[in-house]
């Protein structure tokens, strides 16, 4: 799965630059924005599971499954109001944010680290909305935060993502063991991170995940000058975790580059469908709901065919 | 020697040396610090490394940067100044003016201090060549130093300098500032004011300026906020009911600052002995008074002063104030009326001048046939009325009354013909004619009358007085001659009263009589104060102040000719004066009580309580640009002097042409520069080709 993908995408749906959402301090407001706007573009409820226990009722929206309409309730107030039930599953949903030094990079616009910030924030709230169980553990080589999945956690969790710096060497290897042994409960997992690792070491820890039990899907976040190397000059490339310098030429060795780059998301890519393990690509430079959506869609759809 | 500029601004160009070292720096940058998340990839490609330029890039840098530094150089006229050792950098040799406040508010907290040590400043600075003068200024201006090139002296002057109980006047400052200036032989001229610029000091009237090229500068030494607690005047109630002299002291006091206070204590002394002290609240800039308890006066003159004492007070001098009860002052007056007059015919006199304590008169009546010399001699004023001038010893006793400031005040009626005066012309303002009678038309009246004489001068205000309700049956035609003064005319033209001048002392003569049968005038309200205003100018009295002002001249004209008089100021100063000085003042610049004694004398005859301005304790403050531009040459800067040094300077710029040395020198950096450029741009492109290459063969 690509990015570029536009499957089931709305007419009228508005896409919002990630620079313009960089202007919105609160992530919560941020988040809302985000999903609340994809969502009133779909022509259905994109909710994963049906309810069973009876929470509340709300007014009638468009795009609410009509079967859902409290008949009885407007028998008596002639208005529409859509029941809501507690999720049947009260999944969990546990994100995992790497934000190691590399995660700071940014060619244009916003960092990949806030890229990833307000994808969690995104997936959270939504989650969330949804009255999954929320939690959230922020990682490089070691967990940096955690925050168990709760109900009531969405804020917590959001201030948690806010707070977070980039720092620190990544090993997504390390980070995922010390994650296993917090997360003991069948959960959906969200890694959200660069992974600049090698592909086979990269599934190797996320399958260990996964066969405890749990949902995994894997968000990779990269700067388009990571896909592309567009530098002019010659200069000292510096690795933002290890700090080693060497000199390049970027005119000279771009292709290459490039070919290598490619090569690795699609290893990646092919790795994860081998072991049932969602996987997508994020180009920071692409809108955050368009890219969110197309995913969601397509989540939505693998999962009826599963 | 040192090597100096024609063409200084030139040298801005230097600044350009920052363009390749900007460009050096922004390439540096770009070469090191490119960050990148992860070298994972870059690794595994076969080529990757850049060459390094840095050696040869500095020696090009250093190249275009030197190349640059003499271009700006030379267009700034280089050359070599063999005369600046001996000559003042600046222009020459100073003359320095320091103006320095020493009024009593500079005596507020540490401005004193503060402003000896700017003075120090200023003359710290001073070469062999300069010369300097002090002028320390309060309401008036002395160099205490100077012009000198002596800087210890102006320096001990400037120790022994300390703030008096004056206030601050600027003109006076400035215009000895001027007079110097005006004869300063040194090309540079320099004032510098160091006060505290109260606005007390300077009411916006124009101030002497300087002329070109001196230049004012200004010290403020001046708090931006203040508080002070004074005293600024007392009220001496007299009252003698009971046969017992006793004097009720209230005491103003104001505070000028924000914050109240809201116990002061205030204390009244007489004769240095504490009488009584009260607490007083103030309120902020604002005032109350104090009242202490009656206290019987002694026969002697009291000195009495009032303190306050308040917690957060900076100014001590405006504490204090001074001032004197005095004993009643007395004015004997001697009425010599004609021999055959009957009695109580001039009883109006005496009981007109029975009222009154301001001065108190002692009135003696004599028939002109039994006047004696001794009763002259009693005398401060003779009333002649209605007869001529005593002949002999009483003749002469008046004459000599008058010439030593006494006075005599005649009344012209039946007997005071021509004749009776023919032999005191030298007295009788002008000739005394005959007798108008103007019974018929039921008489004149007064006409005109000069209220600016100081005889008439209580008479100035509005409805002060009614001369023309009296009438006037008869009076005798007077003629003054042009030197005398006519203060009064009848209806009809007629001198009714007129003044000369004799000697130190005065004499009027009123061309009727005082007693009810010439005139109706006793019996109108002005008679009372008309008498009382002629006799106490005739007598030369003044009222006794119970206190003077610092800034003042005392006028010593009362004290009688002849006699040798001291002054001893509060510090102890003593002013001396012969038998034989005719201009007796004494200028009061000390805070306290100046006493004034015969020569021989031990006891002192005057007593003058003198306290400083209380407009000095007002600490406002204007902006000293304000003097700056009030004081300032008009004209700029001496331009044929300007140009001769100009001149002078191009001149020896001319002979020297440095500029074309560094000139041709940075021309052929640049073409080296060019050459190195060229030859490493080449081997560049080479680099890269070869990279390419062992891309490809890769």
């Amino acid at each position: 799965m690509h990015i570029g993908r536009t499957t089931g995408v709305a007419a009228g749906t508005s896409f919002i630059d990630p620079k313009a959402l960089a202007k919105i301090d609160s992530l919560e407001l941020l988040a809302r924005t985000v999903v609340e706007g994809f969502i009133n573009g779909l022509h259905r409820s994109p909710n994963l599971g049906a309810s069973m226990d009876f929470a509340e009722h709300r007014a009638y929206m468009p795009g609410d499954d009509l079967r859902r309409i409290d008949w009885r309730l407007f028998g008596r107030s002639d208005r529409y109001f859509v029941k809501e039930f507690e999720a049947d599953t009260n999944t969990n949903l546990l994100l995992l944010l790497d934000v190691s030094a590399s995660m700071g990079f940014a060619s244009s616009g916003i960092s990949k680290l806030q890229y990833a910030k307000y994808l969690a924030s995104c997936l959270g709230y939504f989650s969330s909305r949804q009255r999954d169980r929320v939690g959230l553990a922020t990682f490089e080589n070691t967990i940096v935060d955690y925050v168990p999945p709760a109900a009531k956690h969405l804020p917590i969790v959001l201030q948690t993502i806010a707070r977070a710096k980039p720092e620190g060497q990544s090993n997504i290897d390390a980070a995922l063991r010390a994650v296993a042994e917090h997360a003991r409960r069948r959960q959906i997992v969200v890694i959200i991170s660069d992974l600049y690792d090698e592909p086979e070491r990269v599934v190797r820890a996320v399958a260990r995940l996964r066969n405890r039990g749990n949902d995994l899907i894997v968000l990779q976040v990269l700067d388009p000058a990571e896909l592309e190397l567009p530098f002019d000059h010659a200069a000292n490339f510096e690795d933002m975790e290890t700090g080693e310098a060497i000199p390049v030429v970027p005119s000279l060795l771009r292709e290459q580059y490039r070919t290598l780059v490619q090569e690795h998301t699609a290893t990646l890519a092919r790795l994860m469908r081998e072991e049932r393990i969602d996987y997508a690509l994020f180009n920071t430079a692409q809108p955050l709901d368009h890219a969110l959506f197309a995913y969601l869609a397509d989540r939505q759809r693998l999962s009826r065919t599963r | 020697m040192s090597l100096t500029f024609l063409a200084p601004l030139f040298l801005v160009g230097l600044l350009a040396v920052a363009v390749p070292i900007i460009v050096h720096l922004v390439n540096r940058e770009r070469q090191n610090a490119v960050a990148f998340p992860s070298l994972m990839f870059l690794r595994r490609v076969p080529f990757r490394s850049v060459r390094r330029q840095r050696i040869r890039h500095w020696a090009l840098f250093a190249l275009r940067c030197l190349a640059l530094i003499l271009l700006a150089l030379a267009f700034a006229r280089p050359f070599f100044d063999r005369e600046s050792q001996t000559a003042n950098a600046a222009g020459g040799p100073r003359e320095l003016v320091v103006l320095l406040d020493r009024s009593y508010s500079m005596g507020y907290g540490d401005r004193w201090s503060r402003a000896t040590a700017a003075a120090e400043r200023a003359i710290a600075g001073l070469s062999a060549a300069d010369r300097a003068t002090l002028v320390l200024f309060d309401h008036e201006a002395t160099a205490a130093a100077g012009p000198t090139s002596d800087v210890a002296l102006v320096r001990a002057a400037l120790e022994e300098a300390r703030p008096g109980a004056g206030a601050t006047r600027y003109a006076p400052a400035l215009s000895v500032a001027q007079q110097l200036m005006d004869r300063a032989e040194r090309p540079r001229r320099e004032v510098v004011v160091i006060s505290d610029f109260q606005r007390a000091g300077w009411d916006g009237q124009e101030l002497p300026r300087l002329a070109a090229p001196a230049s004012l500068t200004t010290v403020d030494v001046g708090d931006s906020t203040t508080a002070n607690t004074l005293v600024t005047g007392v009220d001496v109630t007299r009252d003698a009911r009971d046969g017992v002299d006793r004097a009720v002291v209230a005491a103003r006091l104001a505070r000028k600052g924000q914050r109240p206070v809201p116990d002061a204590r205030v204390t009244l002394e007489l004769n240095g002995r504490e009488i009584e002290a009260k607490r007083a609240a103030l309120p902020a800039s604002g005032a109350t008074s104090v009242t202490f308890a009656s206290v019987a006066v002694p026969e002697a003159t009291t000195r009495g002063t009032v303190r306050v004492t308040s917690s957060d007070d900076k100014l001590a001098v405006d504490d204090v104030f001074h001032f004197v009860i005095a004993r009643a002052q007395v004015v004997s007056v001697l009425i010599v009326e004609s021999p055959g007059s009957p009695a109580g015919r001039t009883m109006f006199l005496p009981r007109a001048l029975g009222i009154g304590d301001r001065p108190t008169f002692r009135v003696v009546q004599r028939r002109s046939d039994r006047v004696t010399a001794a009763d002259v001699d009693d005398a401060r004023v003779v009333i002649l009325h209605g007869v001529g001038m005593p002949a002999g010893a009483v003749g002469d006793r008046i004459r000599a009354l008058v010439r030593g400031g006494g006075g005599l005040i005649v009344a012209l009626g039946e007997n005071s013909s021509t004749r009776a005066w023919s032999g005191a012309a030298e007295l009788i303002p002008g000739t005394v004619g005959e007798i108008i009678d103007r019974s018929a038309e039921r008489g004149g009246s007064m006409g005109s009358l000069d209220r600016n004489h100081p005889a008439l001068e209580s008479f100035r205000g509005t409805r002060s007085g009614d001369f023309t309700s009296a009438r006037y049956l008869r009076y005798r035609s007077l003629s003054p001659t042009a030197t005398d003064a006519v203060l009064a005319r009848f209806d009809d033209g007629s001198v009714a009263l007129a003044e000369r001048r004799v000697g130190e002392g005065s004499v009027l003569v009123f061309g009727s009589t005082f007693d009810g049968y010439w005139n109706d005038l006793p019996v109108q309200p002005v008679f009372l104060p008309l008498v009382q205003s002629l006799v106490r100018h005739a007598a030369g009295w003044t009222p006794q102040r119970p206190w003077e002002t610092v800034g003042q001249v005392l006028a010593l004209s009362d004290a009688r000719r002849g006699e040798a008089l001291v002054a001893v100021a509060p510090s102890g100063e003593r002013t001396r004066w012969t038998e034989d000085d005719s201009l007796r003042s004494l200028p009061l610049r000390e805070q306290g009580f100046y006493e004034i004694r015969d020569a021989d004398a031990v006891a002192a005859s005057r007593v003058v309580a003198v306290n400083p301005d209380p407009a000095e304790s007002e600490l406002g403050a204007f902006a000293p640009e304000e003097l700056s531009r009030a004081v300032s040459p008009v004209g700029t800067v001496d331009a044929t002097a300007a140009a001769t040094t100009t001149l002078s300077l191009a001149e020896r710029e001319r002979r020297q042409t440095l500029w074309w040395y560094v000139l041709v020198v940075a021309l052929l950096l640049l073409a080296a520069e060019s050459l190195l450029s060229n030859r490493l741009s080449r081997s560049a492109r080479l680099d890269v080709a070869l990279a390419e290459g062992r891309m490809d063969h890769a």
